[in-house]
Order: structure tokens, then C-alpha cells, then sequence
């Protein structure tokens, strides 16, 4: 595996066929942990630019209905942390916060899951660079669902079971536990890479107060 | 040059006053960001300089939050949305009277 750099015109990492296939089953795994369902390949449009703007996702509410209903926060913790509460301690402003804007946030996210699961099926992945903002807070996504699945919820924790399974791997384990970590700590090394060469090159994304994947 | 009035600041109410606080937006410490990540976010989306970004990640790092924005109950909105857009966790609330 090589992080990603960027060459004319795009970041490139370099991952074996298992390599990719072990992130875009997370990335399959996410997808579903949100309703949503994986492109299909065969329909010949596996650029997604379109989706990546988030304008087209039949698997969801179309964004133009308005909810008036309140949308209950998701049970499962991990999608609770993908679409998280506006407000600690004020019921009210989660709910208005919740109904107003989960139902883009979770379009958003899920069109630029689904980019980098198409990407994930050629060599690569290489990500042109107006992709490049989505993709690194899809790997934060990534990293948020298995985090939550390892239970690491403060930076104690993160600690604690990078000791434990820097000991687990001495001794030789091959539990599930141990690969999720492993997996976690590529996704983490392949988003610092992304990150950094953004960065090396002043690539700040869209301009303002735009967000991710707009 | 003409004379400025002062208004007179006891006469507004508490309710009143309630409302003119404005609302900010908090993003708070979380095991999963990277520093380098959550600094480029604070540049990225709201324009901050490389330092004040630096700044902000760190205050979010080792105090467990930070006031990123302040402004209108609708504008906090569409912050905390865009920082929840970037995988960051972030909420709104009135600002510390």
C-alpha cells in the first residue's frame, strides 16, 4: 500500500485488488448502515460525478420534500455519530436541527460513499482534485463507523487498544477484533496521506463556507 | 461633528437581551479526527488562516471544544451541518452570557 500523492491533476495511493477490496466493503458497509444501496456497475456511468453533487440518489427521500414530522435520532450508534445531535442539551434544537437537515446530510454522504466504492474498483483509487474534499471526509466516516464498532470513544481509548493489539499482534492473533483495528489504523494512514498532500500543495477545496462533496 | 447618543443600556429587558446574544457553533474532541484534518477543515470551509485554524484544532484537542463561528441561529445551522458534512462533531447553542 502507498498513500496518496498527487500527479498531474490528481491524488494517487496505490492499493492491491485485496487491499481495495478489504476498504470498499467498508465502504459497502456504511452505505448500508444508511439506507442506501452500492451503484451498479453495468449501467456505464462509473464516474459518479453527478451523484457526487448529490443531485440524483433514488435509494433516498428526494431532497425537494419537506419534512414536518420530526425525524427520530438513528438507534445505532455508529450512524448516530455519521449524522450526530445539533445540541448536547437542548432537545428542541436537535429535533428542528434533525428534521431540517438529515435527509441532505445523509444524501451527501452517501453519493460520495458510493464514488469511492466506483473508484475503488480500478487501480488506484486516484481521486481527480475537486474529489479530493469528499473522499477525506468519507475516510473520516469510515473511521467513525469502526471506531464506534471498537467502542473507541475517547482519545483513552484509542490509546488503550492500539497497546492492546500492538500486544495481540506480537503474540501472533488473528481475531476479528485485531483485523478491524488493522483496518482502522490503514484508513487512518490513507487519510493523513490525502490530507497532507492537499495540504503540500495549498488545495484548501471549494472556496467559503462550502462543505464536502458540494 | 454631531453628538453620538448613548443608549441608555439598563432599560432593554432580560428577554430582550436574550436575544440580541448571538449563537455559536462548538466543535468538540473526538478519538477519530486527525489534527491535520480537522485543522484543514477550519481553513478549508471557513477561511481562517493557517494559525488561527492551528489554534482552534488545538483548543478542541486539549480542552475538548471550541468556538469555531459566530452569528445567527441560521447561520450556526448551517455550519454545525457543514462540519457534520465534514464528519466532525458540532453543535449550536446561545453564547455564554
Amino acid at each position: 500500500m502507498r498513500g496518496f500523492r498527487y500527479e498531474s491533476g490528481a491524488y494517487r495511493a496505490e492499493l492491491d485488488a485485496g487491499e481495495r477490496e478489504v476498504v470498499a466493503s467498508v465502504v459497502a458497509n456504511v452505505v448500508e448502515l444508511l439506507g442506501g444501496e452500492l451503484p451498479d456497475l453495468a449501467d456505464g456511468s462509473p464516474d459518479g460525478a453527478a451523484e457526487a453533487a448529490g443531485r440524483s440518489d433514488p435509494s433516498v427521500a428526494p431532497v425537494w420534500r419537506l419534512r414536518t414530522e420530526p425525524v427520530p435520532p438513528p438507534d445505532d450508534p455508529a450512524v448516530h455519530r455519521l449524522l450526530p445531535d445539533a445540541s448536547q442539551d437542548d432537545p428542541a434544537v436537535a429535533a428542528e436541527f434533525r428534521r431540517l437537515t438529515e435527509d441532505d446530510l445523509r444524501t451527501a454522504k452517501l453519493a460520495r460513499l458510493r464514488w469511492l466504492w466506483t473508484a475503488l474498483q480500478d487501480d488506484g483509487p486516484v481521486v481527480p482534485a475537486p474529489q479530493a474534499p469528499a473522499v477525506a471526509a468519507t475516510l473520516t466516516d469510515l473511521r467513525l463507523v469502526l471506531a464506534e464498532r471498537l467502542g473507541i470513544r475517547t482519545d483513552e481509548d484509542a490509546d488503550r487498544l492500539g497497546r492492546a493489539v500492538g500486544r495481540r499482534r506480537r503474540h501472533g492473533a488473528d481475531d476479528v477484533r485485531t483485523y478491524l483495528v488493522t483496518v482502522y489504523d490503514a484508513l487512518t494512514w490513507l487519510q493523513e496521506s490525502l490530507v497532507q498532500a492537499m495540504l503540500a500543495r495549498g488545495d484548501l477545496g471549494p472556496p467559503g463556507r462550502v462543505g464536502p462533496g458540494d | 461633528m454631531p453628538t453620538e447618543t448613548v443608549p441608555e443600556q439598563d432599560v432593554r429587558s432580560d428577554e430582550e437581551a436574550v436575544v440580541a446574544r448571538p449563537w455559536v457553533t462548538i466543535v468538540w474532541n473526538d478519538p477519530v479526527n486527525l489534527m491535520s484534518y480537522v485543522a484543514y477543515v477550519f481553513r478549508s470551509y471557513f477561511g481562517y488562516s493557517e494559525q488561527k485554524a492551528e489554534r482552534l484544532m488545538l483548543q478542541v484537542h486539549q480542552e475538548g471544544r471550541a468556538v469555531v463561528a459566530t452569528g445567527s441561529r441560521e447561520a450556526m445551522e448551517v455550519d454545525v451541518q457543514a462540519m457534520h458534512g465534514f464528519g466532525l462533531w458540532a453543535t449550536l447553542q446561545r453564547e455564554d452570557a
